[in-house]
C-alpha cells in the first residue's frame, strides 16, 4: 500500500540496506582471515555494528525527508490499529460526528442569517442599521423622509445612507392578481448596498420622489416566474395595483433586499405615484428604515456620534415633531433589530454555546474510551518503547489515531450538515411574513467543521496518549500484574474524565429542562384574547386599485356576507393580527401629559372594526366598543388598553381625554383589558385601537366560528371571491396557527436543547458505566481475594457502587456550580420560570444521579456474582 | 533516554570532529564505510572506535551537503560496496575544520598548561 509519492525513496532505502550488508560482509571476512570461525565472526561483526534498524533509521533522517516516510508509516500503523477494534472506531467516529454536526448545524444557521444579513451586498461588515429613540426588541421604522435626507446630506462619516420602507402590494394585469413584497427605496439604495443590476439600470437620484414615469426594479425570482425570464423586459410596462409602471431593471439572482431574513420581490422609489405627499413632507411621519455604509476607517462609535449631533440640530429646529427620545444608535447588520437578525442574535449564539458543550462532553467520552484502549495496548507500547521508540514518537502515533478518527467524523458531519443546515426554515409556521431564513453550507461552515474536528481529535487523544506513553516499559513487560494495570495515574485521568462528563452534561440537562418548561408555560399562558375559534383572512382591497369609497363599500359587503355564513358567530375587521412578530407603532402625544426626558412616546396601534373585542373576548373595562357610526364623517375616536391609560392618565378617568397622532386629535371612548401584542413574555407597551372605518388600511377579516375554524376557510375565501373575482384573498388560516409564530424561537431553543441534553445524558451514562465496569474488571483479582477473606456480596456491591457514586457526586457538584453560573445567560429567553428554578435543578440532578446509579449498578452486580475462586485466578 | 537519543547526542558532540576525521580519511583516497572505520582505528592506534550509528548518518549528511560523493564499486575482495570520495567543496570544508580544530587545541592547551608562576601571581 502506498500512501505518499516515492521520489526514489525505496531505492535509497534498498541501497542503505546493501551498504550495511557490505559493511558486515567485510567485517566478517576480516575476522575469518584472522582465524575466527564463520559463526563467531558473524556474531562478533553484528555485535560490533550495533542495532541495524536503528542505524538505518537515524541515517534515513539525514536524508531530510524522513518525516514524510514516518508519517506514511504512522498513518498505516494507525489505520491497522483502528481496523483491529472496529467497535471502538465505529462508536467514537459516530459520537464525534454527531457532536460536530450539532455545532456545524447551528453554525450554518448563523452563517445563513447573521453572517449573510443582506445577500448580494458588498462587505456587509461596513453597513450599520440606524435606530432613533428608545431601543426596543421589535422596533417600527424610526425615521421620517426629511430627517433622513438631512442625515444623508450633512453627515461626515458615511459613504452613503439609504432608506427603505418594507410593504406589500398586488401585481395586477395578469390572469390572477398576485401579492408581492416590495420596498419603497431611496434612489441610492442599490449603490449603498453595492449591488449591480443584471438587466437595465437601477434608480436615478431625480427619481427618488414622484418621478415623471413611475419605474420599478424586478427581483430575479419574480422576473423568472411571473415574466418568464423575458430578456427584453426592460422598458416594458407592467401593472402594479392597476397602475402602469415601467420596468427599468432586474436585480441579480439572490438579491432579496436590505431587511435581514425578509424577502422583497420588487423595488419602487419612495413615492412612485405621487400619492404619498403627506409622508414625504412631514417630519413626524416615521416610516423609513435607514442603513448606512461607514467610510473606511470610521468606527461605528464615531458614526453614531456624528449622526447624533446632526439629530440634535434637527430636533432643535423642529421640536414639535420630535417629542420624546431622539438619540441615534447604530447596530451592525448581524444584530440589526429590523428584520430577523434581532431574534437570531438572541437565540443562535446561545445554541452554539450549548452545542460546544456537547462537543466537549463527547471529547471527554471518546478520551475515556481511548485511554482504556491504550491501557489495553500497554504491552505493545512497552515493546515499541524498548525497541527504541521515544516518547514523542509514541504520542505522535497515538494522537494520529485520534486525528484519523476525528477527520472521518468531520467528513461524516459535513455530509450530515449539508442536510441539517436546510432544516432551519421548518421551524417557522406558515405566516404572512416573507421569511427568507435558512442555513447555508459555505466555506465558512466547512472550515468550522475542519477546525472543530481537528480540535476534537487533539482533545480526545492527546491526554490519553501522553499518559499512556509514560508507563515504565520494563515493569509492564516484566509482569502482567494488577499493580501496573493502567497505573494510578491512568486511574486518576479516567476518574477526571468521568467527572468532566457528568459536570458537562448537567448544564445541558438544566438548560433543556428550563427551555422545555418555558415552552410549556408559553403554550399554557393566557394571551388575553381568544385564539382557538378564530379564522383570519387577508383581503387585498387597498392594493387592488379600488377608489377609497369603493373600498369602504366592499368592506361593508364583506362583513355582511361573511356574517351570514352558517357556523360563523361574530365577524369583524382589523389590520393587524397579534403575536405574529409584527406590530405597528406611531408617536402619540397625549394632551396634558408631560413626558420624562428621553421618554419614548411611541404607542402600538391597530385599526379595528365594531365587534372586534367581542370576537376576541377582550373585556371592555370602561366606555364602549367602536360602532358602525365611528366612520370618516364622525369625530376621530380611540380605545386604549390599561397600559396606555395608566401611563398617560394615572389616577384619572381616561374617557374623553385626547391624544394627538399624525397631527390629528383623537378622543378616548373606551378602555380595554391588556392582551398580548408580540410575545407572551413581552413587557407591556401602550396600545391604542383606532376605528377601522376611520383609519383602516389593510383589511383582514376576523371571524369567530362555532367549530374548527379551518373547516370554514374555503367557504370564507369563496364568499369574498364571489364579491369580486379579481380580489386577492390570502393568508386564510386559524388564528392559533398565526400566533404560533410568537413561540417559534422557544420551539427552536427547546427542540435543540432537548436533543443536545439527550445526547449529553446518553454520553454521561455510558461514560460512567464504561469506567466503572472497566475498573471493576481490573479489580477482579482483588475482589476475589476480598471475598475469599470473608467479604459478603453486599460488601462487594457497596465497594463498586461507592466508587462510581463518589465520581458521580463530584461530577454533580461541579456540574451544578457550572450550570448555575451558566443559566443566567439564558435567563431572558425563559418565561414563567427562574434561571435557577429549584424544581428543575433538583429534578435534573436526581435524573443524572439516578442514571449514574443504574450505570454503576450493572458492573457492581456482575462483580458481586463472581465466583471468588475463579476471580482470584484472574489477573 | 532511549538508545537512539544517545546516538543523537554523540553525533552532536562529535559532529565537527567526526566530519573532519571522515573528510581527512577520504583525502587519502575513496573509501567505503567499513574502510573508514578501520582506517580511523589503525591511524589512531586503536583509540578511536567510530560507532556505525554515528558514521553512516554522518556520511549521508556529508553527501547531502555535497562535501562527499558516492558510487558503487567492487572492492579488492570482490565485494560490491559504496565508496565515498571527497569533493572540492569538501576539501575546502576540511581546511576550515582543521584550522578551527587547531585553534581549539591551542586555546585549550593555553588553558591547561599554564606555567605555575604565572598562575600564582
Amino acid at each position: 500500500m502506498k500512501w505518499f509519492p516515492d521520489f526514489g525513496f525505496q531505492r535509497r532505502k534498498r541501497e542503505l540496506q546493501e551498504e550495511i550488508d557490505a559493511h558486515l560482509q567485510m567485517a566478517i571476512a576480516d575476522r575469518m582471515e584472522r582465524g575466527e570461525t564463520p559463526e563467531a565472526a558473524r556474531q562478533a561483526a553484528a555485535r560490533e555494528f550495533g542495532n541495524i534498524a536503528l542505524v538505518q533509521d537515524v541515517t534515513r533522517q539525514m536524508w531530510g525527508r524522513g518525516w514524510v516516510e514516518q508519517l506514511g508509516r504512522d498513518v498505516r500503523y494507525a489505520l491497522r490499529q483502528l481496523r483491529k477494534s472496529p467497535g471502538f472506531t465505529f462508536t467514537a467516529t459516530a459520537m464525534l460526528a454527531v457532536a460536530i454536526c450539532a455545532n456545524s448545524t447551528v453554525f450554518s444557521w448563523i452563517d445563513g442569517t447573521m453572517l449573510r444579513p443582506i445577500p448580494g451586498a458588498r462587505s456587509t461588515g461596513d453597513l450599520v442599521s440606524l435606530q432613533r429613540g428608545e431601543r426596543s426588541f421589535s422596533p417600527t421604522p424610526p425615521f421620517s423622509y426629511l430627517d433622513y435626507r438631512d442625515l444623508r446630506e450633512q453627515n461626515h462619516t458615511f459613504d452613503g445612507i439609504l432608506a427603505y420602507h418594507h410593504d406589500w402590494i398586488t401585481l395586477t394585469g395578469g390572469a390572477q392578481p398576485e401579492r408581492v413584497y416590495i420596498s419603497n427605496v431611496s434612489a441610492n439604495y442599490f449603490d449603498v448596498l453595492g449591488i449591480k443590476p443584471m438587466l437595465g439600470r437601477f434608480f436615478l437620484a431625480e427619481e427618488e420622489s414622484h418621478p415623471a414615469v413611475p419605474s420599478v426594479v424586478l427581483g430575479y425570482s419574480l422576473w423568472k416566474t411571473r415574466y418568464a425570464a423575458d430578456p427584453a423586459i426592460v422598458g416594458k410596462s407592467i401593472e402594479i395595483a392597476r397602475h402602469p409602471v415601467t420596468v427599468i431593471g432586474v436585480a441579480q439572482e439572490g438579491v432579496v433586499g436590505a431587511m435581514p431574513g425578509i424577502r422583497e420581490d420588487l423595488w419602487v422609489t419612495l413615492d412612485p405615484l405621487g400619492t404619498d405627499v403627506w409622508r414625504m413632507t412631514h417630519r413626524d411621519a416615521d416610516w423609513l428604515n435607514v442603513l448606512g455604509r461607514l467610510r473606511p476607517g470610521v468606527s461605528s462609535g464615531q458614526g453614531a456620534q456624528d449622526l447624533d449631533t446632526l439629530m440634535r440640530h434637527i430636533v432643535a429646529a423642529y421640536p414639535d415633531q420630535h417629542l420624546g427620545d431622539n438619540r441615534v444608535t447604530l447596530d451592525p447588520m448581524w444584530r440589526s433589530p429590523f428584520g430577523a437578525n434581532g431574534y437570531m442574535a438572541t437565540t443562535l449564539p446561545i445554541l452554539l454555546a450549548i452545542a460546544g458543550l456537547v462537543l466537549l462532553l463527547t471529547c471527554a467520552n471518546v478520551a475515556t474510551l481511548t485511554l482504556v484502549r491504550f491501557v489495553a495496548r500497554r504491552r505493545e507500547l512497552a515493546i515499541r518503547q524498548s525497541l527504541g521508540a521515544n516518547r514523542m514518537q509514541l504520542v505522535r502515533q497515538m494522537v494520529l489515531e485520534g486525528a484519523i478518527l476525528s477527520t472521518s467524523a468531520g467528513a461524516l458531519a459535513l455530509m450530515l450538515t449539508s442536510w441539517t443546515s436546510t432544516t432551519f426554515a421548518r421551524f417557522f409556521p406558515a405566516n404572512s411574513n416573507p421569511l427568507n431564513l435558512n442555513g447555508t453550507m459555505d466555506d465558512k461552515v466547512v472550515i468550522g467543521i475542519a477546525v472543530s474536528s481537528l480540535l476534537a481529535g487533539m482533545l480526545c487523544s492527546a491526554f490519553p496518549a501522553w499518559r499512556s506513553s509514560h508507563a515504565p516499559a520494563i515493569e509492564v513487560l516484566k509482569a502482567e500484574s494488577a499493580s501496573v494495570s493502567g497505573g494510578s495515574r491512568n486511574r486518576k485521568l479516567l476518574s477526571a474524565l468521568v467527572v468532566a462528563q457528568i459536570a458537562l452534561s448537567l448544564p445541558l440537562l438544566l438548560c433543556s429542562g428550563l427551555f422545555l418548561r418555558t415552552l410549556r408555560n408559553l403554550a399554557g399562558a393566557n394571551p388575553g384574547f381568544e385564539q382557538d375559534h378564530i379564522l383570519t383572512a387577508a383581503v387585498g382591497l387597498n392594493i387592488a386599485g379600488y377608489s377609497h369609497d369603493e373600498e369602504q363599500v366592499m368592506r361593508h359587503r364583506i362583513l355582511d356576507r361573511v356574517s351570514a355564513l352558517p357556523g360563523v358567530k361574530v365577524v369583524s375587521l382589523t389590520d393587524w393580527i397579534p403575536m405574529t412578530l409584527s406590530h405597528k407603532g406611531e408617536d402619540a402625544y397625549p394632551e396634558g401629559y408631560v413626558p420624562h426626558p428621553h421618554e419614548s412616546l411611541q404607542v402600538y396601534h391597530s385599526e379595528v372594526a365594531p365587534r372586534y373585542f367581542e370576537s376576541l373576548h377582550i373585556p371592555i373595562l370602561e366606555g364602549r366598543e367602536f360602532t358602525q357610526n365611528d366612520d370618516e364623517k364622525a369625530p376621530r375616536v380611540l380605545i386604549v388598553d390599561q397600559t396606555a391609560a395608566r401611563r398617560y392618565w394615572p389616577g384619572q378617568d381616561p374617557l374623553g381625554k385626547k391624544l394627538r397622532v399624525w397631527g390629528r386629535s383623537f378622543t378616548v371612548v373606551g378602555v380595554v383589558k391588556n392582551s398580548t401584542h408580540i410575545f407572551v413574555n413581552e413587557s407591556p407597551e401602550p396600545m391604542v385601537y383606532m376605528s377601522f372605518f376611520q383609519q383602516g388600511n389593510e383589511t383582514i377579516v376576523q371571524a369567530e366560528t362555532e367549530g374548527n375554524p379551518a373547516d370554514l376557510a374555503p367557504v370564507v375565501e369563496n364568499t369574498i371571491h364571489e364579491l369580486d373575482t379579481r380580489l386577492p384573498v390570502f393568508d386564510v388560516r386559524p388564528m392559533r396557527e398565526s400566533t404560533q409564530m410568537a413561540s417559534s424561537f422557544a420551539v427552536i431553543q427547546s427542540a435543540l436543547a432537548g436533543i443536545f441534553a439527550l445526547i449529553g445524558l446518553v454520553l454521561a451514562a455510558t461514560g460512567i458505566y464504561g469506567v466503572v465496569a472497566y475498573r471493576t474488571q481490573m479489580r477482579t483479582h482483588e475482589i476475589g481475594i476480598r471475598m475469599a477473606l470473608g467479604a459478603s456480596r453486599a460488601d462487594v456491591l457497596k465497594l463498586v457502587l461507592l466508587q462510581g457514586l463518589w465520581l458521580a457526586g463530584i461530577g454533580l457538584a461541579l456540574g451544578l456550580a457550572f450550570a448555575l453560573g451558566l443559566t443566567r445567560f439564558i435567563a431572558r429567553l425563559l418565561y414563567g420560570i427562574g434561571a435557577n428554578d429549584p424544581v428543575t435543578v433538583v429534578s435534573v440532578v436526581m435524573l443524572l444521579g439516578a442514571m449514574s446509579l443504574v450505570a454503576c449498578y450493572f458492573p457492581a452486580r456482575r462483580a458481586m456474582r463472581r465466583n471468588p475462586a475463579s476471580a482470584i485466578r484472574e489477573l | 533516554m532511549s538508545e537512539k537519543d544517545q546516538y543523537k547526542n554523540r553525533i552532536e558532540l562529535l559532529q565537527g570532529t567526526l566530519d573532519m576525521l571522515i573528510l581527512q580519511t577520504l583525502q587519502w583516497g575513496p573509501q567505503h564505510g567499513y574502510g573508514i572505520v578501520q582506517a580511523l582505528r589503525v591511524r589512531s592506534g586503536d583509540v578511536l572506535q567510530v560507532e556505525t550509528g554515528s558514521l553512516y548518518p554522518a556520511l549521508h549528511r556529508l553527501e547531502r551537503q555535497d562535501w562527499v560523493q558516492s558510487e558503487w564499486k567492487q572492492s579488492e575482495s570482490k565485494q560490491r560496496a559504496r565508496y565515498y570520495r571527497i569533493t572540492a567543496k569538501g576539501k575546502k570544508q576540511l581546511a576550515s575544520d582543521l584550522g578551527r580544530w587547531e585553534r581549539i587545541v591551542e586555546a585549550i592547551g593555553a588553558v591547561m598548561y599554564v606555567k605555575p608562576e604565572e598562575s600564582e601571581s
